[in-house]
């Protein structure tokens, strides 16, 4: 399994910080590992570059799966990390545009990256600029009517600068089960693709051939991924969503990673 | 009174701003959008009538201004500030980012709609919001002054735009965000009015001076930030003040100008706003100002029944 020196990081972030969302982030960090090693145009040096992608995590509760990435290419330091969820600290359980380079919105209230990001896109053709704009939201998060409205007007608008990534770990089908995400998102005019989000060249590949072409359709990637994924004790729906190993379980873990 | 609309004011402004800035945007929810035909001609690819989905317009103009843009947000009031007030919040508020928001349809200016169509807690919501200009112009030129001095600042403005203009035509010199305007001097009660109720103060004075009362009337187009200075050298020289506005007793103007008035000795404060509870009923414009007591006649009985009468 790939990144787990990312995972044994988001670990050691969440019991060094007392708080934080290890399944989600677990789910996510292959998907922005990819992102930011592969993909997307940013400069550390220079976060707000005129001409970088924007990369907005909408399910905001997995920032730690942006976190470590952010520290491996240079954009939070060291001692950001082990201030995590600290007084003074940069880093908290969402991430805030405010105060982390790199981080282009303040999410962790649900449904509202990618109505935010259809702005972007939309005053970037107003600008006439070609910057791509990336979005990460969770399948739990679709639930939220704002995902599906700001989808009908990126198609309509036809925003192909836009790409939006979906989590799809089934979190949202915990509590609504019919749910059959490629029909919706294809219903709306959507180009589709439907790729596993652990598997870092199918996920590159499926980046790789979204078309940002102007007056196309904007293109929606469904990752299949698994909460939790890597470790056994942490993976599925329930108690792990939220909480701190012990000593014994943090072993465990590590060892699953090792 | 002026033959134009505020809200044709609004497209208008829209039109000569537009034309000189190629950084203004405007979105609309489905509505104005034959009056705003010509600034969408003058300004192609940068007018948007989105649909029926105010909560995505508002973060959709967030997001264009983070890249730089000064949006425009327009739609009826409960839907732009009620139901998108999150995103107010978070997308532009706590980013930091500028943007307007101009709405119709506040207090029960759709007066036959029902509760649906209604807004009288806006200033209340707003206020609760860092960075936030909240203002009220009831005639077009105070429209037209306060958007231009607003609308590409650092802050999020809210235009209410009323229905009903108060009929008082100021010179241009006149208005200036966060400035009140001293429509009448007086020497014994400050009325403060706020939007169209700016008509009633005037209708009340003469009979007010019967009983004793010597008016002077503040008026006030920008809420936040307040005049403060204005309102409390009034409160201490008169002593005695009534506030007009066509907002919930709770959150509005009132409670700005109790704030603004502390350590004034001896004040005696009294409100004519909505009351806190549901206009439930149907009419016109006027019959709701009867029905929440915002009238000559109510606010005469208001001073007689709390100030008494002075000869």
């Amino acid at each position: 399994m790939a990144n787990k020196d990312l995972r044994r990081q988001i670990v050691d972030m969440v019991v060094s910080g007392r708080s934080g969302h290890i399944p989600s982030a677990f789910s996510i960090v292959d998907i922005v590992t990819v992102l930011y090693r592969d993909i997307l145009k940013v400069d550390p040096a220079n976060p707000e570059w005129n001409e970088r992608d924007f990369f907005i995590l909408s399910k905001g509760h997995g920032c730690l799966g942006l976190y470590v990435n952010l520290h491996r290419h240079g954009f939070v330091s060291d001692d950001d990390i082990a201030n995590f969820c600290k007084k003074g600290g940069i880093l908290g359980e969402h991430p805030d545009f405010t105060k982390v380079p790199g981080v282009e919105a303040s999410t962790g209230s649900l449904g509202h990256g990618l109505s935010y990001a259809v702005g972007i896109a939309l005053g970037m053709r107003i600008q006439r600029r070609e910057n791509r704009i990336f979005v990460l939201v969770g399948d739990g998060e679709s639930h939220e009517g704002t995902v599906w409205e700001a989808a009908h007007v990126a198609r309509n608008y036809q925003l192909s600068k836009l790409c939006v990534i979906v989590d799809w770990n089934e979190s949202g089908m915990q509590l609504l089960p019919h749910d059959d995400l490629p029909a919706k998102w294809q219903a709306f005019g959507w180009s589709t693709l439907v790729v596993d989000g652990h598997d870092e060249v199918a996920l590159k590949m499926a980046l790789d051939s979204v078309v940002f072409a102007d007056e196309n359709v904007p293109t929606v990637i469904l990752a299949r991924t698994v909460k939790g994924k890597g470790v056994p004790l942490l993976e599925g729906h329930g108690m792990w969503h939220h909480r701190i190993p012990n000593e014994q379980e943090y072993a465990q873990i590590m060892e699953a990673l090792a | 009174m002026s033959a134009v609309s505020v809200r044709r004011q609004f497209a208008d402004t829209m039109l000569a701003v537009g034309q000189r800035d190629t950084s203004l945007a405007v979105l609309v929810g489905d509505i104005s959008h034959g009056i705003l035909q010509p600034y969408a001609e003058a300004c192609p690819g940068r007018y948007y009538n989105v649909g029926i989905l105010e909560p995505t317009i508002m973060s959709m103009a967030a997001g264009m201004a983070r890249v730089g843009l000064y949006p425009v947000v327009h739609t009826i009031a409960p839907f732009l500030i009620e139901r998108s007030f999150e995103q107010i919040k978070l997308d532009f508020c706590y980013h930091g980012l500028h943007g307007n928001i101009v709405t119709v349809g506040s207090a029960f200016d759709y007066s036959m709609l029902g509760c649906t169509h209604h807004c009288y807690g806006d200033f209340a919501l707003l206020k609760t919001l860092p960075n936030v200009q909240i203002t009220y112009p009831a005639t077009p030129m105070e429209f037209d002054i306060l958007f231009r001095q607003s609308y590409a600042n650092h802050a999020v403005t809210y235009y209410r735009l009323p229905e009903h203009q108060h009929g008082v035509e100021f010179s241009e010199s006149d208005i200036g965000v966060g400035k009140a305007v001293k429509v009448t001097d007086g020497s014994d009660i400050t009325l403060i009015a706020t939007g169209p109720q700016l008509r009633t103060a005037l209708q009340a004075k003469d009979n007010l001076a019967t009983m004793g009362w010597d008016a002077e009337i503040l008026y006030v187009h920008t809420i936040r930030p307040l005049d403060e200075d204005a309102v409390r050298a009034s409160v201490a020289k008169t002593r005695h003040a009534i506030v007009l506005e066509e907002h919930m007793r709770s959150g509005g103007l009132g409670d700005e100008v109790l704030r603004a008035v502390r350590g004034v000795p001896e004040f005696r404060l009294e409100y004519l706003a909505i009351p806190d509870t549901f206009v439930t009923g149907y009419g016109s414009y006027d019959d709701h100002c009867e029905a929440c007591g915002l009238t000559p006649q109510n606010l005469v009985d208001t001073v007689r029944r709390e100030f008494g009468v002075r000869k």
